[in-house]
């Protein structure tokens, strides 16, 4: 039985000369687990929202064809009643949540549609939903993937039949994002709802989704198997879908002959493992990043750090760091949310004061310096792009650090820098309205103006579809001339591996590993006990070979013959 | 003169950081949720309050105003209120009559114009410390929902708790918006006399200044929030009276309650029987 009917669907924005649904049609069974990809652009997001109501009843546009929800048509009924059929989570889900503590904001919608047993079905879905326990609490004490899985919570609650989650891990480390597909696949299972995911990460594709959707300018290309859309590699790339690692891997050695013609492509390192285990391991040498740095930059000696709280003793994040930094490194800063990436940041720039201890920047004691005189040495990007904007144009934005201090030929330098980071055709728009890697472009260009000795970028690939990624790490490699020494806390281990001359792993507000790629990731005690995650080709050469270290697909190829 | 300015500067704008300010508002929104007065009905709170917010500016009697003073001043400590509102409490009470009742003293005023000095500030203190009692003590979302009790719109007491769920996520966007300014602009030198004034100028624009991005990013946010308001059925409820109903259905008057109240009301009726004595 379809639980979803699409007939010929087409739906126009005001305003707009294109469709940004042209005729689609597409039928979804019961209890399917489907992702939904496709380019930027290419209209997922607004096809979710066809199928929840939001379009036509409360975003008007041009509306052609039927959508039927659970036997209903969504035209006939109001958005309550869909709501009740198909819950939604939003990509920006922390903005949907609007209660002040958990049990009340999963049970909100419960309460607002008069069920009267609101309160036992909000503390079901959190059951459901793996937040057992946290009742009582308040919105800002959960963690980034908590509050996710309390917006789904607050979705769950009503019992729809059919679940949309808008790219649910985008923000999330890996642990919270196994925790979260974990979640929806016993939704799935146990509870037989039905799941459509809006989903870059094909790896959780490979290992979750029944089905796959590509869209490509509104308008349906296929829906298959997950098994046999993930085989489609050119078409996939074609759309700025990335296919698993292993999957190009062999879609490469098929390619150049190395492996028979016929057979379909592993998705998954299991999978990997029986198609590759034929091949021989080359020796190629290991592939190592080092860094060079003997110049010390950044110096913490003996810091300790804590925080005030709201209730109870201040928290403490360091106690008695040391560590130093040199001049010309390419550092990542990782582990887990909360483990004092951010606070070690915010030491550097002068804006949290160590309670004991100092820190050193090029000889200056950061820990007695106002930040205002710190800037000229360090700059930092924020997680959070928009909060950086803070002019109406990104071209004031980029020249106002300049401006303020008369700084020579700062016109010609503002406009080198628009050249430099491809948003000169931009320039004139405020930043808030430029898309996730135009903004991240644009918090670089406004990083790097005066010229830091060192840049600290906090998460500069969060909520980045992987075509967007790539574009971001050839802007990092592109600053070199700038600013040489560059410090990233980050998730994006591929990020790490790939860009990263010396990872620096933070456990607990401690320094547990600190060394080259291959030191951290070949590591098995520090990757388990930091909750890391190599890349999956990384993984796959690994228990192919114990001493294979290669991070990339082309260094696989090299490796394995 | 100079002395205090660079004591202002130096307090205010050091010490008193964006982060102090931030860490005392949330703690007077969410750190004392289990404190005696937090668990109490709120709208046993509010008649409480209609009485020693109302009734002191009424009576020129010292001796019960001064009872009225002591038991909002037990009720205060029993909230648990942070110290940053309890300084601007002070402040606020001393700036208005409080200085005047000091200096006649000093300056050998008698009883006649002491006391009336004095009735005016012991009505300034009671009312704003009952007012501090029922505004900090309870927590925002259990007020909105006594008010709504008393008749109060609905859209009024969603905004107060929905202020409360923003509050935090606010300051900190507020203080990232604030931080790209001090980084990026470029502050005055902050030496000698004239250079503290021109800081403490300089810091004071870019604060207002700041409130601009964070409109802006409030609005980007907020239409996300306004789509999933309207899937998660707030406008049903507005219209559904039977929602109402049971959202305060969780509104209950208990033991501790009528004891409360009691322990007011014996208070005042010993307070009564003294002045009736003298």
């Amino acid at each position: 039985m379809n639980v979803l009917e699409v007939k010929d669907l087409s739906f126009t924005y005001p305003g707009a000369d294109v469709p940004a649904l042209n005729h689609i049609d597409l039928n979804i069974p019961k209890g399917d687990f489907i992702a939904i990809v496709g380019n930027n652009g290419c209209g997922k997001s607004t096809f979710c929202k066809v199928l929840n109501g939001l379009i036509p009843h409360f975003i008007t546009g041009e509306f052609e064809g039927a959508v039927s929800v659970g036997g209903v048509d969504t035209q006939t009924v109001e958005i309550g009643d869909l709501a009740k059929i198909v819950g939604y989570v939003y990509q920006d889900f922390e903005n949907q949540i609007v209660r002040p503590t958990v049990l009340d904001d999963a049970s909100y919608a419960c309460m607002n549609y008069a069920m009267p047993d609101y309160l036992e079905r909000g503390r079901q879905a959190l059951k459901n939903c793996g937040l057992e326990g946290k009742d009582e609490e308040y919105i800002w004490q959960l963690s980034g993937g908590q509050t996710h899985l309390l917006a789904l919570a607050g979705a769950v609650s009503l019992e729809p039949e059919v679940l949309i989650l808008d790219e649910p891990i985008a923000q999330l480390d890996p642990r919270h994002a196994d925790l979260i597909y974990g979640i929806l696949k016993d939704l799935n299972e146990r509870l037989g709802k039905t799941i459509i995911v809006i989903e870059h990460h094909t790896e959780y594709i490979a290992d979750y989704c029944k089905h796959v959707v590509l869209l490509k300018e509104g308008h349906v290309e296929w829906m298959l198997p997950a098994k046999e859309a993930l085989d489609k590699v050119e078409v996939l790339q074609a759309s700025n879908v990335f296919p698993p690692q292993v999957t190009l891997a062999a879609y490469y050695l098929r390619e150049q002959g190395r492996l028979e013609r016929d057979f379909v492509l592993p998705a998954t390192i299991p999978e990997g493992k029986e198609v590759f285990g034929k091949l021989d391991f080359a020796n190629p040498g290991i592939y190592e990043k080092k860094s060079k740095g003997r110049e010390v930059l950044v110096s913490f000696k003996n810091v300790s750090v804590s925080y005030r709280t709201v209730k109870g003793e201040p928290k403490k994040i360091y106690e008695g760091l040391d560590l130093s930094l040199y001049k010309g490194e390419k550092i990542a800063l990782i582990g887990s949310n909360g483990a004092g990436k951010s606070t070690m940041m915010k030491l550097m720039t002068g804006l949290v004061k160590p309670n004991k201890g100092e820190i050193f920047l090029k000889g200056i004691p950061v820990h007695e310096t106002k930040p205002e005189h710190l800037s000229k040495y360090v700059s930092m990007v924020y997680q959070n792009p928009e909060d950086m904007f803070i002019k109406d144009s990104i071209e004031a934005d980029i020249a106002y650090a300049m401006q303020v201090r008369s700084v020579d030929g700062w016109k010609e330098k503002t406009e080198g820098l628009l050249e430099r980071f491809r948003l000169k055709e931009l320039k004139n728009r405020d930043g808030r309205l430029l898309s996730g890697g135009q903004m991240r472009r644009a918090s670089l260009a406004i990083g790097i103006v005066l010229g830091p000795e060192i840049l600290l970028l906090d998460e500069p690939t969060a909520n980045l579809d992987i075509a967007t990624r790539k574009e971001i790490m050839k802007t990092l490699k592109d600053m070199e001339d700038v600013t040489d020494t560059v410090l990233i806390a980050t998730h994006d281990m591929q990020l790490v591996a790939e860009w990263a001359e010396r990872i620096i792993v933070l456990y607990q507000g401690k320094v547990v590993a600190d060394g080259s790629r291959n030191e951290i990731f070949g590591n098995q005690e520090v990757v388990e006990k930091a909750g890391i995650r190599p890349p999956e080709i990384f993984t796959m050469g690994k228990l192919l070979h114990k001493d294979a270290f290669c991070y990339t697909v082309e260094e696989f190829l090299q490796s394995f013959v | 003169m100079e002395k205090t300015m660079k004591k202002l500067s130096e307090n205010i704008l050091d010490k008193l950081s964006l982060d102090f300010l931030r860490n005392q508002v949330l703690k007077n929104a969410y750190g004392n949720d289990d404190t005696v007065i937090a668990k109490l009905d709120p709208r046993v709170l509010i008649v409480w309050y209609l009485f020693f917010g109302l009734v002191p500016w009424f009576s020129g009697n010292v001796l019960f105003l001064a009872g009225c003073f002591i038991l909002v001043a037990a009720t205060t400590i029993l909230a648990r209120v942070a110290g940053l509102v309890l300084f601007l409490f002070l402040l606020g009470v001393f700036s208005q009559t409080g200085y005047l009742f000091l200096v006649s003293l000093l300056f050998g005023g008698n009883a006649e114009t002491v006391i009336p000095l004095l009735v005016l500030t012991l009505k300034v203190a009671t009312v704003s410390l009952a007012s501090i009692t029922v505004f900090s003590g309870l927590d925002p979302d259990r007020l909105s929902n006594g008010l709504m009790w008393f008749g109060c719109p609905e859209k009024l007491s969603f905004s107060i708790s929905y202020a409360y769920r923003m509050l935090p996520m606010l300051m900190e966007e507020f203080q990232n918006v604030l931080l790209s300014y001090r980084l990026r602009g470029k502050a005055p030198e902050s030496s000698g006399f004239i250079g503290k004034v021109k800081y403490l100028i300089y810091e004071v624009q870019i604060i207002v200044q700041a409130f601009y991005p964070l409109m802006l990013n409030t609005a980007k946010r907020s239409r996300t929030t306004v789509e999933a308001l309207e899937i998660r059925g707030y406008r049903y409820a507005a219209a559904n009276k039977k929602v109402k109903k049971m959202k305060l259905s969780s509104l209950k008057v208990t033991y501790d309650d009528m004891l409360f109240l009691a322990v007011s009301f014996l208070w005042m009726a010993i307070v009564f029987v003294v002045i009736s004595y003298i």
